[in-house]
């Protein structure tokens, strides 16, 4: 029945490899998906069941689901339906380096830089910078930035990360030390309005010194300029409300983009790699009197206790720490560098034994799928599946403020699933579709991985030395 | 000031007897020969600049002076074997550093004639037992690379820390061919990089396939050099009319294997490399600035190849080494059977060459194998053994009158003889240290 349908469908649509339903305006389009076993992350797994989809939203899961006799039914034996999943820090779907370093053309912004990104081509500065000499420059401040605005349906990245079975990415402008708000971006749609979930999903925040070319140059210095800026922040907004209630009085303020973005964060995105920079990232969100988030953590087993008497949720780098392609095969790797190699991929599990809310990013990894991988390789040392899921979908979209429309299969929520064949971890697991807003996606061919030259230190802060 | 008042006593000694200035017999010291036990209470005559008798009981012959050294230790005087002193001054003023020339082969260059006798550094040396110096061309030792004076640096010249002009400071002056060995740089390593700390400042990044055939380009460098001198020793032996050229004339007594090639090499790769490259070109090699021998420990020891050691007040190469590895790796080549000798590897800092033998001894070097390093050992390995390095008949009378071991801090030089001349053992710090001492 499904292969009639099916070839209904691909001559309607003249043979477009990615497939949609279009839906006429006012008509209520259904689809079901059923006798299949179904993830809901946030119950209990139903063994076979339905999931019903009304106009991109689930309507209703269960054992038992009544479907309208127009949905277009979909035989679900002998698969397996998970939410969509999330990358909680990516950058898939946001223009490459170029055009956002046009974008970050802006005074006092730091050098251009995409160090988190090996993907991406290194770019040439493309500009003489203008020296900052403090916080009153407001260096590499790009605070009104949104992701949301940049987003572009057309990344060809967006495909390899559905076929991995990602629906959903969190993606954050990079450029500068306050580089902007990101947003929940859903990764397929018509237009980039369709994409995004929300747009503020947090203020991102980089510990990039400038390298000497102006102020700040040390991480002291960031962090002081960051405390500095939410003053500023602060000062700003009584200033406009005095202004407000009585104009005859109190001047009127002069108008600061770099400030307006810092009043509209929800949260604040902090880097800390370990212990130490928890320690500092901790103190600092304090002191904004901001959530936050960490990102790039890598020793998270050594964070987790501490983590959770914070309450702050961390994002996992799972591109776990490897000796480098291109060592030098007589370089003796040091104890502390071979401990840390051996323990990341034990942080997710350390994480979730202690409670700690903990989500994926991407960053750094060849390909969408790797990140899977990545999370089987801790499966391995002892994360359970469940948490490991929840990780990658419930969790991000709780971090987020998200989690009432993504991360499960409930009634309500939007209607990102993924099908697939089996356990999501397996090697063997394929992924047969995706639905993201109701609309389904196929697999498309993979694109070629990247070569094998790639840094393989991870982040890396070079500038373009290439033409 | 009692220093002061023994040197003028000592002058004045001279002035009394009307002694020829070379010759003295000094009594009642503890003599430590450093190639045989000490000997307690004894004379050392010493008669045109030479040791000419060591016993219990000595008559001075003829009017020599007599010094009383009632209680007071005589040593050989201390060689450093390596020290751009006298080519370097102030380091951050360009017009006072002549360490080495420009270009990756320069054989025929001879630090001796660069040295400035009137270096302030070289009294500032001597204040701590040190009469003796080979001054490297070229490079400051340890694991520098080829960056800082190219693959062959000069000859480095062995000279006494006394003398009017460089001619009279001279022992030998091709005591060595000062070569470095080219080492796989890749810019990374080091320290921990602190998120990335300073991203403008860090060296570009040269992936270690880039790195390495960087370095083989530079092996094969000095293979090519090598042969061609090789080509011009035949052809002259042959008597065929060839362009004289200096910088191959100078490579004849290594490639003939009368001068030693001292070859800077830290890490197991690079000495492994040099040593099969001194093999290949049957030349007689002398490691410098070892620090992590590693595997190639057995061999160095199992073709006596001699080492000099750089300080040992240094951290650790590795992080996972113990705190203590750089002092005791001078016990560690003692123990596989290697000979070797310290050398400061620095200007200001070559006073302390005794310090580092002395560190050695404290952490495993026996303190007999520890003094040699820095006398001795050192004569022996650049080939001046039978005229200096111990306290024995027929010997120049390098020597130093201490009031304990020289190798212990709180030591004090009071008299140093160098070719049996009493030296002045003032220095700038010593006049510093009286300006002060005088503030009201």
């Amino acid at each position: 029945m499904r292969k009639n349908l099916f070839a209904a469908f691909l001559a309607a649509l003249a043979a477009l490899f990615v497939a949609w339903l279009p839906a006429p305006a006012d008509s209520v389009t259904w689809t079901a998906i059923r006798d299949a076993r179904i993830v809901t992350v946030s119950g209990p797994v139903i063994e076979k069941g339905t999931v019903l989809i009304r106009n991109g939203v689930i309507a209703a899961v269960g054992a038992q689901v009544d479907v309208p006799a127009s949905a277009w039914v979909i035989d679900g034996s002998g698969l397996t339906v998970y939410p969509g999943l999330i990358d909680a820090l990516s950058s898939w779907g946001l223009p490459q380096a170029a055009q956002a370093q046009q974008q970050a053309a802006a005074r006092g912004a730091q050098p251009p830089q995409q160090p988190l990104q090996p993907q991406q081509p290194q770019q040439p500065q493309q500009q003489p910078q203008t020296r900052s000499w403090g916080p009153q420059d407001r260096p590499g401040t790009l605070s009104w930035v949104r992701a949301a605005d940049q987003v572009q349906p057309s990344d060809p990245r967006l495909g390899q990360a559905r076929n991995a079975g990602f629906t959903t990415a969190v993606v954050f402008p990079r450029q500068g030390i306050v580089a902007g708000h990101g947003a929940v971006v859903n990764l397929g749609g018509k237009t980039a309005g369709e994409m995004v979930v929300t747009p503020d999903a947090g203020l991102y925040l980089a510990l990039r010194p400038s390298g000497y070319t102006g102020f700040p140059s040390t991480p002291m210095g960031i962090m002081a300029y960051f405390r500095q800026l939410w003053l500023d922040a602060e000062h700003y907004r009584q200033a406009l409300a005095l202004y407000a209630s009585d104009p005859v009085n109190y001047p009127r303020p002069a108008y600061d983009r770099a400030v307006e973005g810092i009043l509209g964060a929800k949260r604040v995105l902090l880097p800390a790699e370990g212990p130490v920079q928890m320690e500092r990232m901790l103190k600092l969100a304090a002191d904004l009197k901001t959530p936050a988030v960490l990102y790039g953590v890598v020793r998270g087993y050594e964070m987790a206790q501490r983590l959770k008497e914070a309450g702050t949720p961390a994002i996992l780098n799972v591109r776990w720490p490897a000796r480098d392609r291109d060592a030098d095969p007589e370089q003796e790797e040091s104890y502390r560098e071979l401990l840390i190699r051996d323990l990341a991929p034990t942080s997710p599990a350390a994480l979730s034994a202690a409670g700690v809310r903990w989500a994926v990013s991407s960053e750094g990894m060849d390909t969408p799928r790797a990140v899977l991988r990545a999370l089987k390789q801790s499966i391995d040392r002892g994360l359970k599946r469940e948490d490991a899921l929840r990780a990658l979908t419930l969790n991000a979209a709780e971090i987020f403020g998200v989690a009432d429309r993504l991360g499960s299969i409930e009634r309500g929520k939007i209607a990102n699933l993924v099908v697939a064949t089996g356990d999501l971890f397996d090697d063997s697991t394929r992924v047969r579709m995706v639905f993201i807003d109701g609309v389904r996606y196929l697999p498309e061919p993979e694109l070629p991985t990247p070569p094998a030259g790639a840094p393989g230190r991870g982040p890396t802060s070079e500038e373009g030395e290439e033409q | 000031m009692r220093k002061m008042r023994l040197i003028l006593s000592l002058a004045l000694c001279a002035a009394a007897w009307g002694g020829e200035k070379d010759s003295f017999l000094l009594r009642n010291a503890t003599i430590h020969p450093v190639s045989g036990p000490a000997i307690q209470n004894a004379s050392l005559l010493v008669i045109d600049g030479k040791i000419a008798e060591i016993g219990p009981k000595v008559a001075p012959r003829g009017k020599v002076k007599v010094i009383d050294a009632r209680g007071l230790h005589v040593y050989p005087g201390l060689i450093d074997s390596g020290s751009p002193v006298g080519l370097a001054e102030i380091a951050s003023i360009r017009e006072t550093v002549d360490t080495g020339e420009i270009g990756d082969f320069n054989p025929q260059l001879r630090a001796l004639i660069a040295i400035n006798p009137s270096s302030e550094h070289i009294p500032v040396v001597r204040a701590n037992g040190i009469t003796t110096v080979l001054v490297t061309p070229g490079t400051t030792g340890g694991a520098r690379g080829s960056t800082s004076g190219g693959l062959i640096a000069g000859q480095a010249s062995l000279v006494h820390l006394d003398g009017w002009t460089w001619e009279e400071m001279e022992i030998r002056r091709g005591a060595a061919m000062q070569m470095t060995w080219p080492v796989i740089q890749t810019g990374r390593g080091g320290g921990p990089d602190l998120e990335g700390l300073i991203p403008g400042l860090a060296p570009r990044r040269v992936t270690f396939a880039e790195a390495r055939r960087n370095q083989q380009m530079q092996v094969q460098k000095i293979q090519d050099f090598f042969d061609a001198a090789r080509r011009y020793q035949k052809a002259k032996a042959a008597g065929e009319a060839i362009a004289p050229d200096l910088r191959y004339e100078a490579m004849i007594p290594v490639l003939d294997g009368r001068l030693p090639l001292m070859i800077t090499a830290a890490r197991e790769r690079e000495i492994r490399e040099a040593l099969e490259f001194a093999a290949r070109e049957r030349v007689r090699v002398v490691l410098a600035g070892v620090r992590r021998p590693g595997k190639t420990l057995d061999e160095i020891a199992k073709r006596n190849i001699p080492v000099v050691l750089g300080t040992p007040f240094v951290t650790p190469l590795e992080e996972d080494d113990a705190y203590d590895e750089p002092f005791t790796l001078a016990a560690q080549l003692h123990k596989a059977g290697v000979k070797f000798c310290f050398a400061s590897f620095n200007v200001q800092f070559a006073r302390n060459l005794p310090f580092q033998a002395g560190q050695a001894a404290a952490f495993g070097l026996p303190y007999d194998e520890a003094l040699k390093s820095v006398t001795l050992n050192a004569a022996e390995i650049w080939g001046v053994a039978d005229q200096y390095g111990s306290i024995d008949k027929g010997k120049y009378a390098d020597l130093i009158v201490t009031d304990g071991d020289p190798l212990e801090i709180r030591t004090q030089i009071r008299m140093m003889f160098i070719k049996g001349v009493p030296v002045d053992l003032e220095s700038k710090h010593t006049r510093l240290y009286r300006r002060y001492m005088a503030r009201p």
